[in-house]
């Protein structure tokens, strides 16, 4: 019976890094893209499965966890100081702009004609 | 490409509106995509309108510009601008331009409303394509979809019950669309450098697979005689998201 819970323990730890890993590279890859606060989602996840690994694992075991988890903290870190810091601007389009201008006298001379 | 053009052409045009006393208005909006239930600001939308003078008469000209912020700049480009400029006192289009860029699809479009306002003049392009040139009758109320959102801002709401709609005719892509607009009442929201303001809330409708969910398509209307759009919220196949706006100059 205690080598049955062994086992199951064994699965849940190996599971619980599975995902947290998998969550902890979606979470990195929403970071680097400019998704906001959606980034929160999956490395919130990731945070909550290696921490919920680190539990089913031993003193020996607790490493590779314990990086997944600290790498997801840092990335969490990072994804609260874009939503800080950096304001969504947008950047003035010189070509825009220019097209803007030549739109509006073609607009006037078609006016003149109506 | 498509879904999007008219995603943006819906949340964008639907608050370019302002009141009928006023020729200079600028309204900024932050236009949000809803993505895994987060909404995720996109792009910034400019709506303006100034008198613009010619040797014959004046016309009101209405623009509204669509530019996705900086960081969303490398992976999905937008910048549209749809302009109409009409008669300043019975609200009648005479040109209408639509030019837009969408994360390379880029297409323009131009119509010259008849005198009798019963045909346009239709020139359109899109990438790499050749222009096409049409006439096509419309009815005699038709009008742009920007210069209808204007109509609207000077409709009486306060005489209307809830539930009470009013219609009109909008021509889009070369069709006419009928467009159903019902008072659903009053609501406090949030309204940018305005501060908390009361709303007129309205449900938008129209014949067409491109809104979906009943009442899921709104717009609130400041509950006053300048009934400026501070909140539009919309539902179409690809997705929801809003349109809040952040500041008000010339009100």
């Amino acid at each position: 019976m205690q080598s049955v819970f062994k086992k199951l323990k064994l699965i849940m730890r190996q599971t619980f890094i599975i995902s947290a890993v998998i969550f902890g590279v979606l979470g990195i890859v929403f970071t680097i893209l400019p998704l906001g606060t959606i980034a929160f989602l999956p490395i919130g996840i990731a945070i909550i499965l290696s921490f919920l690994a680190i539990k089913k694992s031993t003193h020996k075991q607790g490493k590779f966890p314990k990086i997944i988890l600290f790498i997801s903290t840092l990335t969490l870190l990072v994804v609260i100081g874009k939503v800080v810091f950096i304001k969504d601007v947008v950047v003035i389009d010189k070509q825009f702009e220019i097209k803007k201008e030549e739109s509006k006298k073609e607009d006037i001379k078609d006016l003149e004609g109506l | 490409m498509k879904k999007i053009s008219i995603l943006l052409c819906f949340i964008f045009t639907i608050g370019l509106a302002f009141s009928q006393t006023d020729s200079s208005e600028k309204l900024v909006y932050a236009a949000s995509y809803n993505m895994s239930g987060l909404m995720t600001q996109l792009a910034q939308v400019t709506m303006s309108t100034e008198i613009i003078k010619t040797s014959k008469k004046s016309f009101l000209h209405l623009s509204w510009e669509a530019a996705t912020f900086s960081k969303w700049d490398k992976f999905f480009k937008i910048r549209d601008a749809y302009e109409t400029y009409v008669d300043p006192v019975t609200l009648k289009p005479s040109l209408y331009k639509r030019n837009i860029y969408e994360g390379g699809y880029a297409k323009t479009e131009k119509y010259i409303f008849a005198a009798n306002g019963r045909s346009i003049n239709s020139t359109t392009r899109k990438k790499n394509n050749q222009e096409t040139k049409r006439t096509f009758a419309i009815g005699g109320s038709s009008r742009d979809i920007i210069s209808m959102i204007y109509k609207l801002r000077t409709v009486d709401f306060s005489k209307f019950k809830p539930g009470q709609s009013a219609s009109f005719i909008v021509v889009f892509d070369e069709k006419e669309y009928p467009v159903y607009v019902k008072y659903m009442g009053l609501e406090t929201v949030s309204a940018g450098n305005l501060g908390k303001k009361q709303c007129f809330k309205l449900s938008i409708a129209a014949r067409t697979n491109k809104l979906t969910g009943k009442d899921k398509n709104l717009i609130w209307l400041t509950a006053d005689t300048k009934k400026v759009p501070v909140l539009i919220r919309f539902s179409i196949p690809v997705g929801t998201g809003q349109l809040s706006l952040a500041n008000a100059i010339g009100i």
